[in-house]
């Protein structure tokens, strides 16, 4: 890893190095391993060592952009002098007023050293005992152990200096069976946090109750969603609608909503880099602190998330949702949770008097964004259930279902919540949810 | 760079491993967006390091590094070395690989224009041209792009393979999206994702026509939000080039790729329904299909000159006159099956192990003028440019939604229509493809954006189509 002095030095040298009214450096980057497996052994195991620089560089309302990963001095003169180039033969960006300017921000840091310090033969051990297991039950382990070491440092011309290190440790299990798969991952910035027993009984425990599965008619269910196929629900509602950007090109659902009640009052949703229900961030890739940002609240349509250009040109204050600049994408919530209910899951499904338990949506993707329907199969669980019990394992379906509707038809959630991760993360309860639509059924 | 590779490799042997490889890339970027009659952005990268593969006690090892010195190459060719004895602690079987011919290249792209040497403030205008063009009454977003690479990739093995490769890719696509205050519509040309993609030098963006089709698919986009949906039920169809490209790759392109067929992907990607029995013995598509595998296609950009195993670019079959014959492979999945390798491993950068990944997927034209398609339907519909695409992870059952349509109506093409969706089963959808146009109407599309593999490897690919024509399949789904 590089040290926190090397970053800073880096980044002030960026800095210096340039001509522009206002210049802005990030390096982000760290070592990341992912020992993968398959068919009950490693079959990949892989490290990386990565940083990148990124800088811009603002004359007047003109900005350039540039990145690279090498840092002696001549290749990061060479990067500034193509941010400049750039810079100078834009157009002028009226929505352009400043990068972040300084703010008073403690110090946050989430590097656990328990985490950093796990090895390659200490993942092949998670790893074995899932393989164990799973061969003496007489099914196929596949999965991942994923350790990474993030550092990001920002520093602009304004007086914005800020620094922070991150770890992350996933641990996930996909269980084959002949006619049958379950899952399970348990994400964590401490690796201590992550139990490989919880992991092994959970995916075993879905692949053998999924055995032989029966084929059901498509159509309307109630269903409850695990928090594994929830969160890939919420994670297309984040770019399809809860970013400025998706409001100023009018494709989110929430652009002329914001202070009307569009949804139940059980769902109140919103993200918050700094709470301990997530993988946290303290600030985004221009600086700016994390704020807390409520997108619904008892059903209202509150607010969304901002970087600086999208903040000033509709009047607002950045919320620190910047991702790397320019992108197409940013802001981005990146930490979003949402409140859960009062009942377990076992209690929600004690409820169910015929419908369907989805442990795991996959392959999400938006079908007409402004109506934010998505469509998506169910993989590794889904189960019929009957009179408040799972009773049979079902072949999986496809789902086409618009995401207002859904959460306007959620009508019960678990206390319990699971963090899921990857980039970013999002953190939900079980939800129980009335005339959900599948379809179509596979032959699997 | 030779001196990084013979230090990585001397390290790797110092350690005992059975087989070694080393990749170094160095490779810019430049990404240009406009929107609304501006600048959106422009991004300029460039980004260097290395990457070393070993096979040791047996099993795979893989670390890489942005440091180019002495110090942090024998690092991380040490680093790989421990994580390939840390996979092996858990090993069935030792990993072996096929057998290959050793080449000693170096190939440049044969680029007419270099991307680079073209100053931005051109690509910029071209851009800004055909935003104008599409700035008509009931747009509400207008989005153009260019994008450029440019890469020197060196590949040594500790077999005595030593490869220097360029490659060059060149980019460009517009869109617009048209409301009414009640719906929303798209259209994208080429096609989504970003336009089409080719490896070329700026000579191809003069080929992509941006200008010549901007006003046009703004227009269509705002006749869209007052056409007709898309009629329901069991009826023909006809898929446009770059439509077809799209179920090309995801119900041929993935389900042959033999590291999913074999269970490596099913943490993340999936697995196949084209199990190893099937091979030789299963019809896949009716005896009009022919879809290879082609890395030697010219300018493809699933194209290349040698595989990131250094392997020669070859072209097989993976469906001839209809049967399922081949896979994508790579020397590993190749020799458990006894198959010939056929160079199919490919890495997105420095910084990832190659996995199997495809070519250009090609559909062979066929022999019908696109008028004959038509008049051979009663009742149909004509789909073009995706918009939405689902399928199960063993590459099955399958919906893609296409951003605009034609009824087809007694051999004839009638009014356009909205949001068209079709569905079916991959096998019985190919078996029922009864029309292929000729190669009049074929074109190698490049897909940039193919996910794969864990950590994800975002992938170039390509896949050539021409009109196809599919019967009795299972149209429309969006309420």
């Amino acid at each position: 890893m590089m040290t926190r002095d090397q970053i800073q030095t880096i980044l002030k040298k960026s800095v210096s190095f340039s001509e522009g009214d206002q210049t802005e450096a990030i390096l982000y980057g760290g070592k990341s391993y992912l020992t993968g497996f398959a068919n009950n052994h490693i079959h990949r195991n892989v490290g990386e060592n990565n940083y990148n620089l990124s800088l811009r560089v603002a004359f007047g309302k003109k900005i350039g952009s540039a990145s690279v990963n090498d840092f002696s001095d001549e290749a990061i003169k060479n990067t500034v002098k193509r941010a400049v180039e750039i810079a100078k033969l834009q157009e002028e960006n009226p929505s352009f007023v400043s990068f972040a300017k300084p703010e008073e921000a403690p110090e946050k840091d989430f590097f656990v050293e328990k985490t950093a310090e796990v090895t390659p033969d200490m993942r092949a051990e998670y790893v074995k005992k899932i393989c164990d297991k799973s061969k003496e039950k007489g099914l196929n382990a596949n999965g991942t152990f994923v350790i990474d070491l993030m550092q990001i440092g920002v520093l602009n011309s304004l007086g914005i200096s800020r620094f922070c290190s991150l770890t992350v440790a996933s641990l996930k299990s996909v269980i084959l069976g002949d006619t049958s798969s379950g899952y399970s991952i348990e994400t964590s910035t401490n690796v201590d946090d992550i139990s490989v027993n919880s992991v092994i009984e959970e995916s075993i425990g879905i692949a053998e109750m999924g055995k032989n599965p029966i084929a059901v008619e498509p159509g309307k269910y109630e269903v409850i969603l695990s928090p594994y196929a929830f969160a890939e629900f919420i994670s297309s509602l984040s770019y399809l609608a809860l970013n400025a950007r998706a409001v100023e090109e009018g494709t989110s659902f929430l652009a002329g909503n914001f202070g009307k009640k569009i949804l139940g009052d059980n769902i109140t949703i919103y993200d918050d880099g700094l709470s301990p229900e997530t993988i946290p961030m303290p600030f985004d890739f221009e600086g700016v602190s994390k704020k807390k940002v409520v997108f619904f609240e008892n059903g209202v349509a509150k607010d969304v998330v901002y970087d600086t250009l999208t903040a000033y040109k509709n009047g607002k204050e950045s919320t620190g949702h910047s991702l790397p600049q320019p992108s197409s994408f940013s802001p981005y919530p990146m930490n979003i949770i949402m409140k859960g209910g009062d009942l377990s899951k076992d209690e929600i499904i004690s409820h169910v008097e015929h419908g369907l338990y989805v442990h795991r949506f996959w392959y999400t993707n938006p079908m007409d964004p402004r109506r934010a329907v998505i469509i998506g199969m169910t993989r590794d669980g889904l189960f019929l259930v009957e009179n408040g019990k799972i009773t049979k394992p079902v072949k999986n379906m496809r789902f086409t279902e618009s995401i207002i509707t859904a959460l306007n038809n959620c009508i019960e959630l678990s206390k319990e919540k699971r963090v899921m991760y990857d980039s970013s993360s999002i953190t939900v309860p079980y939800v129980r949810i009335k005339d959900f639509t599948f379809t179509s059924i596979t032959e699997f | 760079m030779q001196r990084i590779i013979e230090e990585a490799l001397m390290v790797a042997k110092k350690f005992g491993v059975s087989y070694a490889d080393v990749r170094v890339i160095d490779r810019t970027e430049e990404e240009i967006s406009t929107k609304n009659g501006s600048v959106d952005g422009i991004k300029s990268s460039s980004s260097k390091g290395f990457g070393i593969r070993v096979i040791a006690d047996g099993a795979w090892g893989f670390s890489s590094s942005f440091v180019l010195t002495d110090e942090e190459i024998s690092r991380v060719a040490e680093e790989a070395v421990d994580i390939a004895k840390a996979s092996a602690k858990t090993k069935i079987e030792d990993v072996t690989l096929s057998k290959i011919e050793i080449y000693q290249d170096r190939v440049e792209e044969q680029v007419k224009i270099d991307p680079f040497s073209v100053p931005i403030t051109k690509k910029i205008s071209i851009l800004l041209d055909a935003d104008k063009l599409m700035n008509l009454q009931g747009i509400i977003l207008r989005r153009g792009g260019m994008y450029f690479s440019k890469e020197w990739k060196t590949f040594a093995s500790s077999e005595g393979a030593y490869l220097e490769l360029e490659r060059v890719i060149s980019n460009a696509g517009i869109s617009a999206i048209a409301t009414d205050g009640k719906d929303v519509q798209t259209r994208s040309y080429p096609s989504s994702f970003g336009g089409d993609y080719q490896r070329k030098g700026f000579e191809f963006i003069e080929e992509v026509k941006l200008l010549e089709n901007a006003w046009r698919i703004a227009n269509e986009a705002i006749q869209l939000l007052s056409a007709k949906p898309c009629p329901s039920g069991k009826m023909d169809i006809i898929l446009e080039s770059s439509q077809l490209a799209l179920q090309i790759h995801e119900s041929c392109g993935h389900p042959t790729e033999l590291d999913r067929v074999l269970g490596e992907e099913a943490s993340f990607a999936g697995t196949s329904f084209l199990t190893p029995d099937k091979l030789g013995k299963f019809k896949y598509g009716s005896d009009i299909v022919n879809i290879v595998a082609d890395a030697t296609a010219p300018f493809a950009i699933g194209g290349f000159a040698y595989d990131d195993e250094g392997i020669k670019a070859k072209k097989i079959y993976l469906v001839k006159n209809g049967e399922f014959v081949g896979y994508l492979n790579s020397r590993e999945t190749s020799k458990k099956l006894r198959l010939e390798p056929m160079g199919a491993m490919r890495a997105e950068s420095w910084n990832r192990a190659p996995i199997i990944r495809m070519t250009s997927i090609n559909l062979e034209p066929g022999d019908k003028a696109f008028e004959e398609l038509v008049s051979g339907i009663d009742n149909g519909v004509l789909m073009a440019t995706n918009k939405s695409w689902s399928i199960d992870q063993k590459r099955l059952n399958f919906q893609f939604g296409t951003e605009i349509g034609w009824e087809i109506r007694n051999g004839k093409l009638q009014d356009m229509v909205k949001n068209p969706t079709y569905s079916g089963i991959t096998y019985e959808f190919w078996r029922n493809c009864d029309g292929i146009g000729n190669k009049d109407y074929y074109h190698i599309w490049g897909l940039p954006n193919c996910g794969k593999g864990e950590p994800m490897q975002v992938m170039q690919v390509s896949h050539g189509a021409s009109y196809g024509r599919f019967r009795n399949v299972q149209v429309g789904v969006l309420r």
